[in-house]
């Protein structure tokens, strides 16, 4: 027992949500007898404003200085209780947080004394980690204001000018000559019912990039070199372009490197028979004075013959098994038949498509083309038109499944709608800055649905054609997105992370390099005397690196192996064999436990939960004590895949586990005990019946 | 000049758009005029094209937002009045009586367990979910607190049984209800939070810029489309999302209105009611996916069920949509090109027949189902009319709202210091609604285009 240590530990009974089941006095009783606690209180509802001023009263009067709060669920009430906490004077990360409602009161309606025991257990787990707990603080890491974007296409230059707008400074790299990316090659972008070309557009942004204070330009750039992280990046260019030949000091990145029409070669002729282009060659077309006779007809430049008939085929080279759809492919080549009706209208032109992906206003363009005599011919998911060379003349013959009949139709020109990759250099800067990207050179953003202009390590940014195939209005909402959330941490001049981060004693460090490699935030870096070390600010704190380091040096705050290894020793202090030894992870599993308490769905009260940050921190060798002290079971729960708040925690959870099963075995424990369960955070129903069924498989019923 | 900015609409993309203005060091004024934060995304299951639990990845940003010291929610509250000055706006609105004391009410459920009157869920009335009079929007709701409609304050519900004390005076006339069971079970418990004799409250704020996250509607179908309305078991794809959700009101079991009995033959018509009179007149984007998605999970939940999706025009064109769909049919999804006809009921078993042309062969074909799911597709809010006349902006033929410049000057409206985002624009996925949630955040805090 240590003797400068104080807990107070605070017991609500929520009205009678917990005292209506618990016996909340034998609790207090309880722990009053607990070693270190100074204090004991029962409320009869801890977060009032009364019973909270109460708390600050207590904490001060009776010298506390760790607090446990016995009630509802940390993942609601957690930070209104630091925040008293640390109203009281005392560091937020001396709290521990049991939760008795959802975890026992709401769930063991009918078990009245069970359900006391459980609360009691728990609560001495509660304290077993508070004793050891250690003050921690957030962590800050300054960042300047010089922002780095990479690509001048049109997502750029729009994430440039937004970053530029807040005064600070933007520097922008093309690899190219000019600025305007892809859209220097197309005639026309439409976006409901607006239409502008695409010149104009480019000339417009050049013109305020250019003109900007705040803007630099680097054209005929590349990079050669990144080193370092938010706030502190040294990017060195490569000698041969624009750009000074030392390093640029760069707080933080955008990635706008567009993409690039994949050549359909080997498709219809492509590559081989001028007459066969894509998409964007047609738009170059279009754009090419010389491509008009005199007399306004179109043709071929330095050709003598007019095009009279043009065939668009869909679809090419994507919608199969390598790639998906193209994304953009059905608006352009409406958009082009129409443009092609436009010129001439005496222009005979097919579109041969599968699906039509025209949503919400598009449609206004597809009448229009019909309209115009536009004709549309749909054909089989799995039969492709053919084209075969008809004594000089290309002839397509198509299903058309609509009518059930086949047609043949002459073309001068075969417009081949084909698919995108990312840009020829996204091999090189996903190796630079350390990020991921698809087979088709598409960079992966941090997540789906709610990071979608970010990658993973704070500070870079993605946005536009760099990530998938999309038009101009969603590349340019991207540029300015990807400016707001690179913009936000140069306004504040700081990132700031939450204290609960890894910690490496190299005391016992081989070098290794494991953590460095698993780290999913690149949070660790080699330093020079090949040394691991922790860059705080961006450290997330899901422990992954902490539970494989094999020599066990790296540790988290709050989250230590000592502290979980305590709750785990007062878990299993009683009838260890009654008891289900349990890790839960604190975004999905614990959701998942939370929706069973709200929805009080009952079920066997044994399981004695250690919270995690991620099903990833927990370690082999914590899983093994759990047995040693003759746990009935053991289960570790994490995000239902493939959600994950750290990326993917819950894989390398699930591999863990299967090694643990193994080692488990070895040291004749039964390895059916280890349970393993993925658990959304609306799934309150599989928690439970993971409970009831663990219950009866161990024979705890 | 007010230096705080207001974000109507507190869906994905307003919690989005709060988030990174108040990360950003803004002032934000969070408003819905429903009780919770979390708009249509927390009605969600899961989310394509990588299955993500909605919730799980909503609920918590919604604690973040909650925890947030530059944001203020204002749920239940309604904007009013706004008047334009050079720089600012300024606000009137009006918090609507949840008749709850928000600061006292812990979201115990004492007073839902003594509400003696269930009715309908508006989140999932078709598939059973009921909710008491005073009740908690979901789980996960924040504000965390229960709230009493006002239909029961009223009286309006009496001959339900709302009231239930035997008291001769009319509701709407009395102040203090010694009698309501909710009020004493939360005095029981020691609370006192059911303030039954709450008003409405005025608030007047002054902003420098406004954000319209208002959102989007699924689309209902057309009493007697494909059956819907009449057959109890044709429902819509936004029921059945409700309907698979672990934490909806059948607990995730895909089971069917007319018997409760576990579904093993599902059909999904997309494009439902698209083009006709009362129908959603253009392609809503979402719902390929939905379907897609929602087939996968009913494979999760039972390999056995058989699905079959009836379709037009598949749209699979957002990163990683193709692979989802090329799983969905690994799965064993059936995608059928057809054209339906109609939807005949078998009286005694309550199975659907349906009737469709495929298109791919031409043929008159049938096919007996014990679910139909119309996939109906998103409109516009039914708040846009009246927010477009209060923030004095315009609505595009559509009825969603306008741009001033889609071009050049992507979400912002013809007023100086209103943006939009989100599925006030038009049809829009949640991915889409971030991007367009953060770019407009941007506009937001520096005010631009003025």
């Amino acid at each position: 027992m240590r003797e400068d240590i104080r807990v107070g530990v605070f017991v609500c009974d929520c009205g009678s949500n917990i005292a209506g089941v618990v016996d909340v006095p034998q609790v207090v009783a309880y722990a009053k007898g607990l070693p270190n606690v100074a204090f004991v209180d029962e409320g009869r509802w801890s977060c009032s404003v009364d019973a909270l001023s109460d708390m600050q009263e207590s904490i001060k009067e009776h010298h506390l200085n760790r607090v446990v709060i016995a009630s509802c669920t940390p993942r609601t009430h957690e930070p209104l209780f630091k925040r008293n906490v640390k109203e009281a004077g005392l560091n937020p990360y001396l709290l521990e947080f049991v939760s008795i409602r959802e975890q026992v009161s709401w769930v063991h309606m009918n078990e009245p004394e069970m359900a006391t025991d459980k609360a009691k257990d728990l609560v001495r787990m509660g304290v077993a980690k508070a004793v050891l707990l250690e003050e921690g603080e957030e962590i800050r890491l300054p960042v300047k204001q010089e922002c780095l974007v990479i690509g001048g296409g049109v997502a750029g230059m729009t994430a440039a000018l937004n970053v530029a707008q807040q005064g600070f400074d933007a520097i922008i790299l093309e690899k190219e000559p000019h600025l305007g990316g892809i859209l220097n090659k197309v005639t026309t972008v439409s976006h409901d019912q607006n239409e502008m070309a695409a010149a104009d557009i480019v000339k417009a942004k050049v013109d305020l990039v250019e003109t900007h204070p705040n803007i630099t330009i680097y054209r005929n750039a590349a990079i050669e070199e990144i080193e370092g992280y938010i706030g502190n990046y040294k990017v060195t260019l490569k000698p041969n372009g624009d750009g000074p030949g030392e390093p640029l000091d760069i707080s933080t990145i955008i990635v706008a490197t567009g993409m690039k029409e994949i050549e359909p070669e080997g498709f219809y002729g492509y590559g081989t028979d001028p007459r066969v282009v894509t998409q964007l060659q047609l738009e170059e077309l279009l754009r090419n004075a010389e491509c008009r006779m005199p007399s306004g007809e179109f043709r071929m430049p330095n050709s003598e013959c007019r095009i009279q008939d043009v065939v668009i085929i869909n679809c090419v080279n994507s919608k199969n098994e390598t790639r998906g759809c193209c994304n953009i492919g059905c608006p352009v080549s409406v958009k082009n038949a129409l443009a092609l009706k436009n010129l001439k209208n005496d222009i005979r032109v097919h579109i041969l498509y599968r699906d039509l992906s025209m949503v919400k206003e598009e449609h206004f363009h597809l009448d229009a083309a019909k309209e115009a005599g536009v004709k549309f011919i749909r054909f089989p998911d799995d039969r492709y038109p053919e084209v075969t060379d008809e004594s000089g003349r290309l002839c397509v013959r198509v299903h058309d499944i609509l009518l059930g009949r086949e047609f043949t139709i002459p073309s001068d020109l075969l417009v081949l709608t084909t698919a995108f990759k990312g840009d020829d250099t996204v091999d090189e800067i996903k190796g630079l800055l350390k990020v991921s990207a698809s087979a088709d050179g598409f960079f992966q953003e941090a997540h789906a649905k709610l990071g979608p202009v970010d990658f993973p390590a704070d500070g870079i940014s993605l946005c536009g054609c760099a990530k998938s195939p999309k038009n101009y209005r969603e590349s340019c909402e991207e540029g300015i997105a990807a400016a707001m959330r690179v913009s936000i941490p140069m306004k504040n001049g700081y990132i700031e992370a939450e204290g609960i981060v890894a910690d490496i004693d190299l005391t016992d460090c081989n070098n290794c390099g494991l953590c460095y490699k698993r780290c999913p935030y690149n949070a660790i870096k080699v330093v020079e005397e090949a040394e691991p070390a922790v860059i705080k600010a961006l450290c997330k704190g899901c422990g992954l690196c902490a539970a494989d380091c094999p020599k066990e040096c790296i540790t988290i705050v709050h989250y230590s192996d000592e502290q979980l290894l305590a709750q785990v020793e007062a878990a299993l202090e009683e009838e260890a064999d009654k008891k289900i030894l349990g890790f839960v992870c604190h975004w999905c599993a614990l959701g998942g436990v939370d929706m069973a308490g709200v929805s009080r769905l009952q079920y066997p009260p044994h399981a004695r939960l250690i919270r995690v940050m991620c099903s990833a921190r927990v370690p082999i060798r914590l899983i093994e004590r759990g047995f040693e002290l003759g746990a009935a079971g053991v289960l570790v729960a994490g995000c239902e895949f493939p959600t994950c708040h750290y990326i993917t925690g819950n894989y390398a959870c699930e591999t863990r586990v299967k090694r643990a099963k193994k080692r488990l075995a070895k040291r004749g424990y039964d390895p059916e005990k280890l349970w393993n369960i993925w658990c959304s955070a609306a799934d309150g129903p599989k928690f439970a019946n993971t409970m009831r069924e663990m219950a009866t498989q161990l024979d705890l019923v | 000049m007010s230096e705080s900015i207001m974000i109507i609409g507190a869906g994905v993309a307003g919690i989005n758009c709060a988030l990174n203005a108040a990360d950003y060091g803004t002032k934000v004024y969070l408003v819905d005029d429903t009780p919770s934060i979390g708009g249509m995304m927390a009605r969600l299951d899961k989310t394509f094209p990588t299955n993500d639990c909605s919730i799980c990845i909503e609920a918590p940003q919604m604690y973040e937002v909650d925890n947030h010291p530059n944001i203020e929610i204002l749920t239940n509250t309604e904007i009013r009045k706004v008047k334009k000055t050079d720089a600012s706006f300024k606000v009137r609105l009006v918090k609507k009586a949840k008749f709850i004391d928000e600061e006292k009410c812990t979201a115990c459920g004492a007073c839902m367990e003594a509400c003696p009157v269930a009715i309908p869920d508006e989140m999932d009335g078709k598939i059973g979910g009921k909710r008491k009079l005073i009740y908690m929007p979901f789980p996960q709701a924040v504000p965390n607190v229960a709230v009493v409609d006002p239909e029961c304050r009223h009286g309006k519900m009496r001959e339900d049984g709302a009231c239930v004390g035997g008291c001769v005076v009319d509701c709407s006339q009395c102040r203090e209800c010694p009698i309501a069971l909710c009020v004493k079970a939360c005095q029981k418990e020691g609370k006192d939070a059911v303030r039954l004799w709450q008003s409405n409250k005025n608030l007047n704020l002054e902003v420098k810029s406004i954000v319209v996250a208002s959102g989007i509607m699924d689309a209902k179908p057309a009493e007697g489309l494909h059956g819907y309305g009449v057959h109890q078991n044709v429902i819509t794809n936004m029921e059945f999302e409700r309907l698979m959700n672990a934490g909806g009101p059948t607990e995730g079991h895909i089971i069917r209105p007319s018997d409760g009995k576990h579904v093993k033959k599902i059909a999904w018509y997309q494009c439902a009611g698209r083009g006709l009179a009362d129908g959603v007149p253009y392609c809503s984007k979402v719902c390929c996916m939905v379907a897609a998605k929602q087939t996968i999970i009913t494979k999760e939940h039972d390999p056995s069920v058989e699905t079959l999706i009836y379709y037009n025009d598949l749209k699979a064109y957002g990163k990683g949509f193709w692979g989802f769909y090329e799983k969905a049919k690994e799965n064993g999804v059936r995608y059928i090109k057809a054209r339906p006809y109609d939807v005949f009921e078998d009286p005694e078993t309550r199975n659907l027949t349906i009737r469709y042309e495929d298109v791919e062969t031409g043929n008159l074909m049938k096919e007996e189902v014990e679910l139909l799911v119309l996939s109906t597709g998103l409109i516009p809010s039914d708040r846009n009319k009246r927010l477009a006349k209060v923030l004095k902006i315009e609505l595009d033929n559509l009825g969603f709202f306008k741009e001033e410049d889609p071009m050049m000057a992507p979400l912002e409206t013809k007023a100086k210091g209103i943006y939009l985002c989100g599925g006030a624009t038009g049809p829009i996925d949640i991915a889409e609604s971030v991007v367009q949630a953060g770019a407009a955040s941007m506009k937001a805090v520096l005010r631009i285009g003025d």
